[in-house]
């Protein structure tokens, strides 16, 4: 049995070079995988492991190497991974499978680069009187990878439920892979240099101290630490081994991966609002804010821009204070924006919404709810520090007022434009970052058209902001965050009120719309 | 809404639910094939049952008409649907029910004509109209990351149900569809039957004067069919109203008092079940209209096998 699990993992191997377009992949990923494994090779013989900042990148480059092999097999996409649970239908016996897939494990590229790894790791501390225990750490380092891979790819084949979710981990994983050739490039190159080895060891340091660096610090240490790092490395084999069996079974025996959710008592956000048509709009637009994927990857992307601005800005030599003054804004300009195309989200679930005798204002008040609600309280919390770390005085009604304006405005512009200028978006249940089949050349519009209208509105406020900022002048700066303030309820107001009209109107012909996409 | 449109037969409504099979004349040059002259016989003679005083007219459609560019979808339809009735609407693939339904129901705008629901005009007055029409479209998503039970709600507040009567007639649908073990596992775990069923509850459960059902018992298993019958003969006893649109004649012929057969959006027989079909079924009578068996040529070698 575990030969006709060996035969198979070649068979699927060879199959990588039938036709043209797959020959040339698999071959450029053997390329890569060839040229990671010479360089191992000839960069251990360079490496003198008497110097620490050579021991200190020695450890960093066997690490971040370690973790591409990981999480190698997921970057090939889960297509044809051998995973326990595609010989649930198959009367293999547990403990044979168990061996098979493990061995398995073994044969393949990251198999290959593991074992490279490993006499990479033994090359660079021969000649030395650590040389024994280097291979041994070698062995039980590409013995641990081999298995730890194995789990991963078991566990993620869990996970992965929906062909997004399967290219979401593809991409994570070559991610991964990218980082960590990155990493292990940037530790040789510092070494060559010779700058800042100091840093180059602190961070090697840290790296020892996790599971990643663990054993290949082995051989570097004193005696104490040396025996001790073995022995992890050791139980964790031992450890590995000895659950893998239980795991297969686990997994084989239960081989359902989609549970069904359990069932929900009462009706959630419905009991918590008033009864009425924008308040259960309201609710259900919070649900899917919180539960739908396409909305989650934008709550969870929103922080990121302003922290890529600040880090971008704080590189190119701004005044770190004072880029404090960037997160609220930005975050809550996105935060506003991103409603531009909401109803698309819906698809033609909208209609429900046609089909009911609803009013265009209850509409467009329910789907300004949920940004509502996620947006105020962080700005109201986070302008008094971002005020605070900008060490701007009385800065503080500035931050908060444009802000909530920001905000505010952004929901008005899109209470309009939703309603107004609809484009193809992601259909529901698709993963945040699947593209409708047809974009058209009216999303990039409405997109940039929305976020300058957004400017625009606001821009006698943050005129204001940046005259008060330039002048120090606290008057212009607290004025600044009134204006902001009262353009944003305004503009609020207003684009509810318009996006309600326009909504009523053109209800079916938006419908019309959201179909064909 | 006014606009050129060819000359209409008839404008005033006639007393029965008898607008003669009308020609449509000069039209549909993109339409797929030209009716059969054959089928456009008045429908069969059957002298309208004397009553003193049919009910009144529940929905009135008037010269519906759409046309998507050089295609007429719907040319001209004249419907009336009376008070109590089961109305069915039944035509081939592509014959403009879906079209007509959304129409009707103010989900898709018509060209020309109008549409009244109770007396109100669905695209003059859609608040009034749409307040008394309970809608199952075909082919469109629900919010499915909802649960049965919070859809159900979800619709009763749309349609300014207050709290305790919407999660009532939660229950008591989900009991008369034999859905109600389902109602708190989100829609999108529902199978297509499920989802059929779980539409039709949300488009009662604001208790409308007209249901416009197009293809309630497309995959639904037949006991569930039976189900959902009993509950809309049980709705139209009681003085509701469903116009429904389905495929399927036995069942047309089965839960259907009125009958309208739409091919290539033009009504070619409308009229109670008996006065359609006439001494035939309705299927054979169906076939007939919508342009009779076509002979298969041409296709000889799929009866000389191979081996």
């Amino acid at each position: 049995m575990v030969d006709h699990i060996l035969r198979l993992k070649l068979a699927l191997l060879g199959s990588a070079f039938r036709g043209a377009a797959s020959a040339v992949r698999a071959l450029l990923v053997l390329v890569l995988a060839g040229g990671v494994g010479a360089a191992l090779i000839l960069l251990a013989r360079e490496v003198q492991v008497d110097r620490a900042d050579h021991r200190a990148a020695l450890i960093i480059v066997a690490s971040a190497i370690a973790l591409g092999i990981v999480v190698a097999p997921l970057s090939a996409g889960l297509g044809s991974a051998l995973e326990p649970r595609r010989f649930a239908a198959f009367p293999v016996p547990r403990g044979q499978l168990a061996l098979g897939l493990m061995l398995a494990g073994v044969i393949g590229i990251p198999g290959a680069l593991a074992v490279t790894l490993g006499i990479a790791f033994e090359i660079a501390w021969a000649d030395t009187d650590k040389a024994g225990l280097a291979i041994l750490a070698g062995v039980i380092g590409a013995i641990v990878l081999v298995m730890v891979s194995q789990y991963l790819v078991a566990v993620t084949a869990q996970l992965a439920v929906s062909s997004a979710a399967v290219r979401m981990i593809t991409a994570a994983a070559r991610l991964t892979i990218a980082l960590a050739l990155g990493a292990a490039a940037m530790a040789v190159l510092l070494v060559q240099s010779g700058d800042d080895t100091e840093g180059l060891i602190e961070v090697a340091s840290v790296v020892a101290a996790t599971p990643l660096g663990f054993l290949w610090a082995a051989p570097g240490g004193v005696d104490a630490e040396i025996a001790w790092r073995l022995f992890g490395g050791a139980v964790a084999v031992a450890a590995l081994v000895a659950a893998w069996p239980w795991v297969v079974s686990r997994i084989v025996e239960a081989p359902q991966r989609i549970r069904s959710a359990p069932a929900i008592r009462g009706l959630g956000w419905f009991d918590l609002v008033p009864a009425t048509a924008s308040a259960a709009i309201a609710a259900r637009s919070l649900l899917y804010w919180t539960r739908d994927a396409r909305y989650r990857a934008v709550i969870i992307a929103l922080p990121v821009a302003p922290a890529l601005m600040m880090v971008a800005l704080a590189l190119a030599g701004a005044p770190v204070p004072l880029l404090w003054l960037i997160p609220v804004p930005v975050f809550a300009l996105f935060l506003g924006w991103f409603s531009h195309n909401d109803v698309a989200y819906d698809h033609s679930a909208m209609w429900m919404h046609v089909a009911a005798p609803l009013r265009g204002f209850s509409d467009r008040w329910g789907r300004v709810v949920p940004p509502l609600l996620i947006g105020t309280p962080l700005i109201l919390l986070a302008s008094p520090l971002a005020a605070l770390w900008s060490e701007v005085p009385d800065v503080y009604p500035a931050v908060v007022g444009t802000g909530l304006g920001l905000l505010l405005t952004g929901l008005g512009v899109s209470s309009v434009s939703s309603a107004l200028t609809p484009y193809p978006a992601a259909r529901p249940g698709a993963g945040p970052w699947d593209q409708p089949p047809l974009i058209g050349a009216a999303a990039g519009w409405v997109q940039s058209f929305t976020l300058l209208a957004i400017l625009a509105f606001m821009s006698p406020s943050l005129t204001l902001a940046v005259m008060g900022l330039l002048d120090e002048d606290p008057e212009m700066l607290e004025l600044a965050g009134w204006a902001g303030g009262a353009t944003g309820f305004g503009m609020l107001v207003l684009g509810i009120l318009i996006g309600g009209f326009v909504f009523r109107r053109r209800a079916p012909e938006l419908l019309g719309l959201l179909m064909r996409t | 809404m006014k606009q050129a449109k060819p000359a209409t037969r008839r404008t005033g409504k006639p007393e029965v639910t008898a607008p003669g099979a009308k020609k449509p004349a000069g039209v549909a040059p993109g339409a797929k094939k030209a009716a059969p002259s054959t089928a456009k016989a008045p429908r069969a003679a059957r002298s309208p049952r004397a009553k003193p005083e049919p009910p009144p007219v529940v929905v009135e459609v008037t010269s519906l008409r759409k046309t998507y560019g050089s295609t007429v979808a719907v040319d001209d339809i004249d419907l009336t649907v009376r008070r109590g009735s089961m109305f069915g609407v039944v035509g081939p693939n592509g014959a403009g029910k879906t079209t007509t339904l959304s129409m009707i129901t103010g989900l898709l705008r018509p060209d020309s004509g109008t549409v009244l629901v109770a007396g109100s005009d669905v695209w003059r007055d859609p608040i009034a109209a749409k307040r008394v029409t309970g809608v199952l479209p075909d082919r469109m998503r629900l919010f499915d990351r909802l649960t049965g039970a919070q859809l159900l709600y979800y619709c009763g507040m749309l349609h300014g149900l207050d709290r305790s009567t919407a999660s009532s007639r939660t229950e008591d649908l989900g009991v008369a569809l034999g859905i109600e073990g389902s109602l708190n596992r989100p829609v999108r775990d529902y199978s297509i039957g499920m989802v059929k069923k779980i539409s039709l509850a949300a488009a009662m459960i604001h208790s409308p004067r007209v249901l416009v059902l197009d293809e309630p018992f497309e995959s639904v298993d037949p006991v569930s069919t039976s189900q959902a019958i009993d509950l809309l003969q049980r709705y139209t006893a009681s003085g509701g109203t469903v116009l429904l649109s389905s495929h399927n004649m036995a069942l047309v012929e089965r839960v259907c008092d009125s009958v309208a057969v739409i091919v290539d959006g033009s009504v070619l027989a409308v009229g109670t079940l008996d006065e359609v079909r006439g001494k035939q079924s309705l299927e054979e009578r169906f076939v007939e209209l919508a342009g009779g068996r076509v002979a298969v040529e041409g296709l000889e070698w799929l009866t000389t096998f191979s081996d």
